[in-house]
């Protein structure tokens, strides 16, 4: 752990020197990065690193956040960035705690990255089609550590890979947990996919029934549930407690986040403030439970459970967020999902999602689906979007499937902080949805 | 630490064609949320080193200082190959480039003004979000092949979510929204009544839900404010972009290259005075200047790096300085700097209004172009009014503006003197637009 050897006693006193008042709020995040990146064969640089490290110091006081960032991490870059957030005169001192993080591992090394692209293109033959694709790989791996002024939690840190697929055709990005077999034939699967759906004219408008594949719902949950239930989306309507036990969803549906059942490489027990994280149910049978939360909300809406504040960078303030969404499984197998949906449409996976928070209207964009004939998926159809208010949705889920798989949501850019967010989900019936091309 | 340092610090582990850059800089945020504000202040130090050999080539980043001896990642891939020094055109250094960033209650104080300003022109209406951002940075560059560059930054932006008065039950509860994104040179120039006035008219024109139908599906003539037009103009960037862009527009040109209505000139220009990028030098160390990509309708060349250009064929034109770092971790990468429309000086916006027979005024773009050049078509989400006889008339929210990629260009009937830019893929600029035979359509 790079912040082992920091001071983090010495940190807490500093920082408490600020807290002038019972109910301020004053941390410290420190935070090492580091992504290892794969660039597609015919372009160089061929192997692109970036490490960075850095800390904020914050202090709350009375709805008013103030920040101070560095890129470094040293006792009197600390001391600075502490008279800043204290709006102290420059005259004024703190003291400067020893801060050194062990150094930086020798060569970025990677070398499960290097073996990738070449297996996802066996798997590409493996469907006896072939194509042009160009991938990139990336690890990326994060460590932090909070420090209170009366806290201070264990280090946490995170690893999972990312990867992109261009094709002539389209773009294919994923989430992993890990590399490998399955990974590959995962990427694979996709890319054959959107080839073959290269040709397929986008369907008209309709209303149907449709099955949403595990992938495309973890997109459908972020959207839908994890955006719409934040507790600053749900604040620029009224206040977010106002939320909690309206039923928002059909009563099947039991929804939960929870960071400590995610994928072991981003599992967490705290959360970027050093919040314990909990297994927090956002809904319970359709009904809202707990909107996800951080300090700051959980203190203005005491209804509120923090633990969910989560970080983009340690130059921005945190915020509430989503990591892992559960949707608990159905009883229906795939079989009866799809024979419930016939002459609808298979979605398989989102390529995007967006949700206006003022009016709960929600867009799911796909770069491809697949008419349902048979009680299986069958012919492709082109470019499509999923669209409808959430709470119409969620009240229109007809089945659900049986099986939870794990699936990346993907990268979530909200308010400028880009961060992954994951999912373990089954597949979904909804009746009646809006498709248009 | 001074890159030359670096260099030779590489060079010594046969790295012999290598590219050092070196950053720091400072940024101040202020926040204004429905939950409260926040106040940031953020210090950045970062380097980035592209290095390589015979064996191949590697990115490497970080913050802090370089360490010069590494340890450096393994050459991986294709050659690296960077670009020689070359001299500009003289150039002198802005002096709002020394400008104080914008101080704390400042910048509240700005922020909190287009809040009032805007509930007296739209009572009701209230800011969701809030968040001014200004800072500098200063960046030195060094390479084997005898670059050596100093380049300074000066940007702010500004970004305003905001909500109109509740709306009748019948249409739905949910309050009408907008949204403003803008750049400047520094924080100072935001006008907050003015910005408080835009954010007036496109929640009013947002909180309609009714279509005029005699404007749907038939040819129009069309006038697109600066937002929409500038929308409209990133969406073509593959026409105008790159050594394929040639290639892209060649069905749309006539033998003699007219791509577009002779009243059309478009430009980029890394140095523009005044531009919120404005620099000698691109990210690379490449002198900048300004391009003439299309003059009067004719395709003049693509935008290109030093790299791009083959001399002939498709990719045949004068090179520029147009690579662009976002930011420390990211590689230079080709694109438009300041690219823009040139304004008529002798044509007002109210003189285009007034040439509206029977037409819409479309004052902002909701969303990004959706361009499909191979079907020779576009659509771009839009809001505005009506228009008649020269007047503007009931609201159009919610609508599509549709055509061809080829009509919009040749459609061109009028460009205004009011140039403004928009931060979109770069710096995109364009005054207001008059354009003929596009058509409306509900979403």
């Amino acid at each position: 752990m790079p912040f082992s050897p920091l001071d983090k006693a010495a940190v807490a006193r500093t920082l408490s020197q600020i807290a002038e008042q019972p109910e301020d709020l004053v941390d410290a995040f420190f935070e090492r990065r580091e992504e290892v990146e794969l660039a597609p064969e015919d372009e160089a640089p061929g192997l692109r690193v970036r490490r960075e490290e850095g800390f904020a110091v914050r202090l709350v006081r009375e709805g008013r956040t103030w920040l101070a960032a560095r890129d470094r991490v040293d006792g009197k870059s600390f001391a600075e960035a502490l008279r800043q957030v204290a709006r102290a005169l420059p005259s004024a001192t703190y003291p400067e705690p020893a801060l050194a993080p062990s150094p930086w591992s020798a060569p970025p090394h990677a070398p499960e990255l290097l073996d990738f692209p070449a297996a996802v293109a066996r798997a590409v033959r493996s469907h006896h089609v072939g194509f042009p694709l160009r991938i990139t790989v990336r690890r990326h791996r994060r460590w932090v550590q909070v420090v209170g002024s009366r806290v201070v939690p264990e280090p946490e840190s995170e690893v999972f890979y990312s990867c992109s697929a261009e094709l002539a055709w389209g773009r294919h990005g994923t989430l992993l947990p890990a590399l490998g077999g399955a990974a590959a034939e995962g990427v694979a699967s996709a890319c054959v996919a959107l080839f073959r759906a290269r040709q397929a004219a986008p369907p008209s408008p309709s209303r149907e029934a449709v099955v949403l594949a595990p992938g495309a719902v973890a997109v459908l949950l972020h959207e839908a549930v994890a955006h719409a239930l934040e507790a600053d989306l749900l604040a620029q309507g009224g206040r977010p407690e106002a939320a909690l036990w309206v039923a928002m969803a059909a009563a099947a549906i039991d929804v939960l986040d929870d960071p400590a059942s995610a994928p072991v490489g981003v599992r967490r027990a705290t959360d970027d403030e050093g919040t314990p994280v909990c297994r927090r149910w956002l809904l319970r049978g359709g009904v809202v439970e707990q909107p996800l939360a951080d300090l700051l909300w959980s203190h203005a809406s005491p209804a509120l459970l923090p633990g969910a504040g989560r970080r983009g960078s340690r130059h921005l303030p945190p915020g509430p967020r989503s990591s892992h969404l559960e949707l608990l499984p159905g009883q229906d197998t795939e079989a009866d999902l799809l024979a419930a949906a016939e002459g609808g449409l298979y979605l398989e996976a989102a390529s995007r999602g967006a949700l206006d928070p003022l009016s709960g209207e929600l867009v799911l964009s796909f770069p491809f689906a697949r008419r349902i004939r048979g009680g299986a998926p069958a012919e492709a159809v082109g470019p499509c979007r999923l669209r409808g208010r959430v709470a119409d949705l969620l009240s229109a889920v007809g089945g659900i499937g049986r099986e939870a798989r794990p699936a990346g949501a993907g990268w979530c850019a909200k308010g400028g902080q880009k961060l992954a967010v994951w999912a373990t989900a089954p597949a979904l019936r909804l009746s009646g949805a809006e498709i248009v091309p | 630490m001074a890159p030359e340092e670096v260099l030779r610090a590489l060079a010594r582990q046969g790295l012999d064609g290598a590219e050092v850059f070196l950053k720091h800089g400072r940024s101040r945020r202020l926040e204004l949320t429905v939950g409260g504000e926040a106040a940031v202040w953020s210090e950045e130090r970062a380097w980035a080193v592209r290095a390589g050999n015979r064996r191949g080539s590697f990115f490497a980043a970080g913050t802090g200082e370089p360490p010069p001896e590494g340890p450096w990642p393994p050459p991986l891939g294709p050659l690296l190959v960077l670009p020689e020094a070359s001299a500009g055109a003289p150039w002198s250094e802005p002096g709002d480039f020394d400008a104080p960033l914008i101080g704390e209650s400042e910048g509240f104080g700005l922020l909190r003004t287009i809040g009032r300003e805007l509930a007296v022109e739209l009572p009701g209406a209230r800011l969701l979000h809030a968040a001014l951002e200004d800072g500098w940075s200063e960046g030195d560059l060094a390479s084997s092949r005898g670059v050596r560059a100093r380049r300074r930054q000066r940007v702010a932006s500004l970004h305003v979510e905001a909500s109109g008065p509740a709306r009748p039950a019948r249409i739905g509860n949910a309050p009408a929204a907008a949204s403003l994104y803008l750049a400047a040179r520094e924080a100072r120039r935001f006008q907050a009544k003015a910005l408080a006035r835009h954010l007036a008219d496109r929640l009013s024109v947002n909180a309609s839900t009714t279509f005029p139908d005699e404007l749907a599906d038939r040819p129009l003539e069309v006038l697109l404010a600066p937002p929409a037009a500038a929308r409209l103009l990133a969406g073509l960037l593959p026409l105008l972009v790159g050594p394929r862009a040639a290639s892209r527009g060649a069905a749309l040109r006539d033998p003699r290259g007219r791509l577009a209505s002779d009243l059309l000139t478009v430009i980029d220009d890394g140095r523009l005075a005044g531009g919120v990028f404005e620099s000698p030098l691109d990210g690379e160390g490449v002198p900048s200047r300004e391009v003439v990509l299309v003059e009067d309708g004719i395709f003049r060349q693509p935008l290109l790096a030093w790299w791009q250009a083959d001399g002939a064929g498709a990719a045949a034109g004068e090179t520029s300085g147009c690579s662009r770092r976002a930011s420390w971790r990211d590689l230079p990468s080709p694109g438009p700097t300041h690219l823009y429309v040139q304004p008529d000086p002798r044509i007002s916006v109210a003189s285009l209004l007034g040439a509206v027979g029977r037409g819409a005024y479309l004052i902002d773009a909701t969303g990004g172009a959706l361009v499909d050049l191979e079907g020779d078509r576009f659509a771009l989400p839009v809001c505005g009014f009506t228009v008649r006889a020269g007047r503007a008339g009931a609201p159009i929210a919610s609508a599509w503006l549709r055509g061809g990629v080829g009509d919009l260009l040749r459609g061109i009937a009028g460009v205004g003197r009011d140039l403004t830019f928009h931060p979109l893929d770069g710096m995109i600029g364009s005054p207001t637009l008059l354009v003929t035979g596009l058509t409306l359509a509900r979403d």
